[in-house]
């Protein structure tokens, strides 16, 4: 009788594994919360230049928005896929996540250096420190989700993952709307919102 | 969680597999290094955390030497600041954390009833991760010239406040161990946390609802969601300090216009959840002892539950009382004042609560007693003078003055570190066979009692007399001459009885008198079990019917309470307290657990690596990285239990 | 040994009360000390008001102590077990109208502590108002120094005195705090709790001592490897001798350039390490006496 399985019963009917998800989740709202924080109280304090409303292109940032938003879509896609016993569309749907994930931290990379390029670095002032530290850890957890998304991809293609094993594609499935979800507020909060 | 099929073994993964076998086999160091036994890696918690308490020991005795008389000069104030951030930040982080989180490994899963937490690799992940965070930490003393007194340890004070912890004002590297050395006990911490959590919710025994848990459960769990929610806040605190200080960044920089009263909304918006996470597993562990050496419940025991989880709640809601005198104003100050008066009320009914327990008993005074009670009378009256904290505008005397190091060491060190020590006292029986010399205990519990209070009373006297903390010096003329002196002698006072546990530890593991499974005539399922206990734990998982279950297969109350023994060939006998004859033996043949592992250890090495790598040499961090990163994979990749050929 | 255990035996709480005796004793020696930063003897209104409401807590607190650790004392002998063979006691399980009770009447005796305790953080938090006198205060890195608006040469330049201060008694003074450097806290205890000096923030404390006399502080928050001695000193002069001691100033002012630094009674030690680099300490090689 291993412990841990995910097979067993368990005295509130949850899965171990995706309560462990839940609660990692619960727990990264406060990490988030706290640079949103940072970023929200030093919102126009900067001393120097350059400022918010020099840099920010919500054109382009909505678009790279937009494309996460639709890797959420493509993600449901992929478990809903193996719940049904697909392997073959949930890697296509698997692959096409980690695409558009691959997409948004391209749009990421290009427009830090675009703003680089116009003099904003995380030693120039107070917009500098805390957009480039609140949105690096989110697009850090993005890339970290690429790469799980391609971890259970690969092994998808070794047989690895059978419709009994759609749990392991739920967490991680979890973990990615999570990271969505944030960049929502993030993009509201840091672009969308900007103080008169 | 066998997720892959995977029946065509590589060499590799037979080799990996070996290994596995290999240390399970063992029974030296091998076996230690890939253990995820909840028992074993409780012992490891339990033997750091206290070779840490003796470092952070010795740490204080330096300070008290030099504070002994005025003028003195035996450190100067660079090497005193050094030892005394590194005494605080042991003590909170490599003590009283970990010696709860042994308590928590050792007796969690047996108090519910269940053969090992829910994730014993991640238990294990804990541990290592704990222990690479410490170790760390304290190399930092060794980064400078320290055969020339030059200590290179953090000086910021255990709090690091901004803008002293900044480089422009603590040059040289020892900040930058502090912020990057508690990042990774942060992740161990949480790790712990989360584990815990879903074992307690979802790996209780068949029966046992949550209000039929033993109250160091509770506490277990209200802990650990403390944990997980604190942690985050101050991992984003210090990854702004590392940025700051690494590369410039300007989260607590002044001159850059930032807010330095960032850090500290940061820093304590942790800081008070923590420090009931400091306290609340010695709550649980003293609900225990009291009620098994009054021979009686716990009285109230709805009550005690739910005021650990008002002060779980409540403690989000009190963080500014650290910050009175920094001038955020009267409503601030207002709401957090009354707010603070309030968390008292939960706190101080426990204390009623224990009383009530002691009322009507029939008291035992073994070692673990002597201890608990200890602690309810040092926390009450460490709260009380926490209760006069809260009174905002005497609080703007008492703050940073050694009025405050009066009331912190007498909850942490009266509350916390005696209710741990009744902990050893109570439950090293039960992992190891014997009992720790009870006149030893005695005689332990006396002398450090009597030069705890010698050390920490003085201080209230030498606060209120306007000695402010954290100065390695004063002149006399002050009146704080005699309470230096006094608190002086008494840190060596408790430094002597430290050496009688440890003597009394050495000797009983080896020749202790022996015990039995339930030696103290006690209440909760952990003695139903033998002593040591086997490695499945339970041969077979119990029922629970009632809270306190092995008391009641002991003996049954009518209906006014009073004790009647159970009846002979009751449907209970063959779950009684006889564990380890052939019939166990025989059950536990069936029993499978989870083989080792090495994949946590090779994970937890990654981090001190990629932390060095950022202070010295960015050529480490991809060193780091791939340890965490083969750690990790290799950990998801390998089956939970190994198939025996 | 055996006296030990024969006090153990016969009366098992004699140890623990003699203990509790002891420390009653230990706590109430100092009160009356006269030393220097003894928040007990208080000088300014501030300060009294601040140290009554400590008694307002003290003492309750002190017989709750009584109360708690008596009542543990009392219990342990009376309820300490006597035959090691008998059956456990009643098996109580709790009484719920007493925990209601004893949960519902300390929240309102502390809201009760909590309803003066409010009141006296809005006075002390109260704009002094221009009727006040003002006191730029900046901390740094080992030293404070004090600076006056009202007291001025012919061309604005305000009177600098590092270390020391002087302030006229039975008036509010309104201190000005700024930091150039880190967090450091200003602190007199004899008149009054402590306000700390923040970078890129200005916090104003508010004093009034009661009579002329000679007061110590030292900064309260940890700030570097000097923290230990970095101290200050406040003169109360009565009002007529404060307003000389004014116009004595100015006319030091007017007369040489630079401003007649005040000799200050601790030796400043050399601040090690980093210290900042826009300090600004005004130290004159030959010290002045003040006339006071």
């Amino acid at each position: 009788m291993a412990v841990g399985t995910g097979h067993l019963e368990t005295s509130t009917g949850l899965d171990n594994r995706k309560l462990l998800m839940w609660l990692f989740l619960g727990s990264e709202c406060l990490f988030f919360g706290s640079f949103i924080a940072a970023y929200l109280l030093y919102r126009g304090r900067s001393t120097v230049g350059p400022y918010p409303e020099d840099l920010v292109d919500i054109p382009f940032t909505s678009v790279s928005a937009f494309v996460l938003l639709m890797s959420s879509v493509s993600m449901v896609l992929a478990l809903a896929a193996i719940q049904r016993g697909n392997v073959r569309n949930l890697q296509i749907w698997l692959v096409t996540t980690a695409i558009l994930g691959l997409a948004f931290i391209g749009g990421q990379a290009y427009e830090f250096t675009e703003f680089y390029h116009e003099g904003l670095r995380i030693d120039t002032n107070l917009y500098g420190t805390t957009f480039f530290v609140l949105t690096g850890f989110h697009g850090a957890h993005v890339t970290i989700g690429v790469l799980i998304l391609l971890s259970l991809f690969t092994w998808s293609l070794r047989g690895g993952i059978q419709q009994k094993d759609s749990l392991n594609v739920e967490l991680a499935g979890l973990y990615w709307h999570f990271v969505d979800i944030v960049w929502i507020v993030i993009f509201t909060l840091v672009y969308l919102v900007q103080p008169q | 969680m066998a997720t892959i099929a995977a029946p065509r073994r590589s060499p590799l993964s037979r080799a990996l597999r070996d290994a596995r076998l290999a240390a399970e086999e063992s029974t030296g160091l091998l076996n230690w290094l890939a253990t995820i036994d909840h028992k074993k890696i409780g012992v490891l918690y339990g033997v750091s955390a206290f070779i840490f308490f003796c470092t952070g020991g010795i740490e204080a005795l330096l300070m008290r030497t030099q504070l002994v008389a005025p003028d003195s000069d035996v450190l100067n104030g660079d090497q005193f600041n050094r030892l005394l951030t590194m005494h605080g930040t042991t003590m909170v982080f490599l003590v009283v954390m970990p010696m709860s989180a042994a308590f928590f490994n050792l007796m969690v899963p047996l108090q519910i009833g269940a053969r090992d937490v829910a994730f014993p690799r991640l238990n294990a992940f804990s541990y290592w991760t704990f222990l690479a965070g410490g170790i760390f930490l304290n190399a930092s003393f060794f980064t400078e010239d320290i055969f020339s007194g030059q200590l290179g340890s953090p000086d910021g004070g255990w709090f690091g406040y901004a803008p002293l912890s900044l480089k422009t004002y603590t040059p040289g590297h020892g900040m930058d161990f502090y912020a990057l050395g508690l990042q990774i006990l942060g992740i161990a911490s949480l790790a712990g946390g989360f584990n815990f959590i879903v074992t307690i919710l979802n790996l209780r025994a068949p029966g046992m609802t949550l209000f039929r848990m033993p109250v160091f459960v509770w506490m277990t769990l209200v802990t650990s969601f403390l944990i997980i929610f604190a942690m985050p806040v101050i991992a984003v605190a210090l990854f702004e300090l590392t940025f700051d200080r690494l590369f410039d960044a300007n989260f607590f920089d002044p001159s850059a216009g930032a807010n330095p009263l960032l850090w500290q909304h940061m820093f304590w918006l942790f800081g008070h959840p923590e420090v009931y996470i400091l306290i609340l597993p010695a709550f649980g562990i003293i609900s225990e002892i009291i009620p098994v050496f009054s021979r009686k419940p716990l009285f109230g025991y709805p009550f005690v539950v739910f005021s650990g989880i008002a002060i779980g709640f409540m403690s989000w809601g009190v963080w500014v009382h650290h910050m009175y005198t920094t001038g955020l104003g009267t409503i601030a100050n207002s709401a957090f004042g009354i707010s603070t008066i309030l968390i008292a009320v939960p706190t101080g009914v426990k204390i009623f609560n224990w009383m009530g327990t002691l009322w009507g008993g029939s008291i035992r005074f073994r070692a673990p007693m002597m201890f608990a009670i200890g602690t309810v009378a040092m926390f009450t009256i460490g709260g009380l003078s926490g209760v006069t904290h809260s009174m905002v505008p005497s609080d703007y005397q008492q703050q940073d003055t050694y009025y405050v190091v009066a009331h912190f060491h007498y909850v942490l060190f009266g509350g916390a570190i005696f209710g741990l020590f009744g902990g050893i006292y109570y439950w090293f029986p039960k992992f190891t066979g014997r009992f720790l010399n009870e006149t030893l205990g005695h005689i332990h519990f006396w002398i450090m009692f009597i030069g705890f209070n010698l050390t920490f009373f003085p201080m209230h006297m030498s606060g209120l007399l306007g000695m402010p903390r954290r100065i390695y010096t004063y002149t006399d003329g002050y009146g704080w001459d005699l309470y230096n002196l006094l608190s002086t002698i008494g840190a060596f006072t408790i430094a002597l009885s430290i050496a009688i546990f440890i003597v009394n530890f050495l000797w009983s593991v080896r020749a202790g008198k022996k015990a039995g499974a339930d030696p103290w005539d006690a209440r909760t399922l952990e003695w139903s079990i033998p002593s040591p206990p086997p490695h499945y734990n339970f041969a077979e998982i119990p029922q629970v019917h009632a809270r306190d279950e092995f008391w009641h297969r002991k003996y049954q109350e009518d209906a006014d309470g009073n004790v009647v023994p159970v009846m002979a060939g009751a449907a209970h006998a063959t779950e009684t307290a006889h564990g380890g004859d052939g019939h166990d033996e025989h059950h536990a043949e069936g029993i499978h657990l989870p083989t080792p592992s090495f994949f946590p250890l090779i994970a937890s090495l990654g981090f001190p690596f990629v932390a060095t790598g950022l202070i010295y040499d960015y050529a480490l961090i991809p060193v780091g990285a791939t340890l965490i990163i083969v750690g990790f994979y290799g950990w998801a990749l390998e089956p939970a239990t190994e198939e025996v050929d | 040994m055996m006296l030990l255990r024969k006090l153990r035996q016969n009366a098992p709480g004699l140890l623990p009360a003699l203990l509790l005796l002891g420390l009653l004793a230990l706590l109430m020696t100092g009160c009356d000390a006269d030393v220097p930063q003894n928040t007990f003897d208080s000088e300014g209104e501030v300060a009294r008001k601040q140290r009554d409401l400590f008694y307002l807590a003290m003492w309750p607190a002190i017989v709750v102590m009584i109360g708690v650790l008596g009542g543990i004392l009392v219990m342990c002998l009376r309820f300490r077990e006597r035959d090691p063979n008998s059956r456990p006691p009643k098996q109580t399980h709790g009484n719920t109208r007493l925990e209601i009770a004893w949960t519902i009447a300390p929240a309102i005796l502390m809201l009760g502590l909590g309803i003066p305790t409010v009141g006296l953080i809005a006075e002390l938090g109260e704009d002094p108002g221009d009727d006040a006198y003002y006191i730029d205060v900046t901390g740094q890195r080992f030293s404070f120094a004090f600076e006056y608006p009202e007291i001025t040469d012919a061309d604005g330049n305000k009177l600098f005195l590092p270390g020391e201060a002087h302030i006229p008694t039975g008036r509010k003074v309104a201190f000005r705090l700024h930091s150039i450097d880190v967090i450091h806290s200003f602190w007199v205890p004899k008149l009054g709790g402590k306000l700390d000096m923040v970078p890129n923030v200005e916090n104003i404390l508010w004093l009034r001592a009661d009579k002329p006399d000679t007061f110590h502080g030292q900064c309260a928050e940890l700030c570097g490897i000097e923290h230990a001695n970095m101290k200050l000193t406040i003169h109360a002069d009565s009002p007529e001798d404060f307003e000389a001691w004014e116009n004595e100033q100015r006319a030091s002012l007017n007369a040489t350039p630079p401003p007649t630094p005040v000799r200050s009674p601790t030796p400043t030690p050399a601040a090690t390490g980093a210290s900042s680099p826009t300090a600004t300490a005004a130290a004159s090689p030959t010290p002045t006496p003040t006339g006071s």
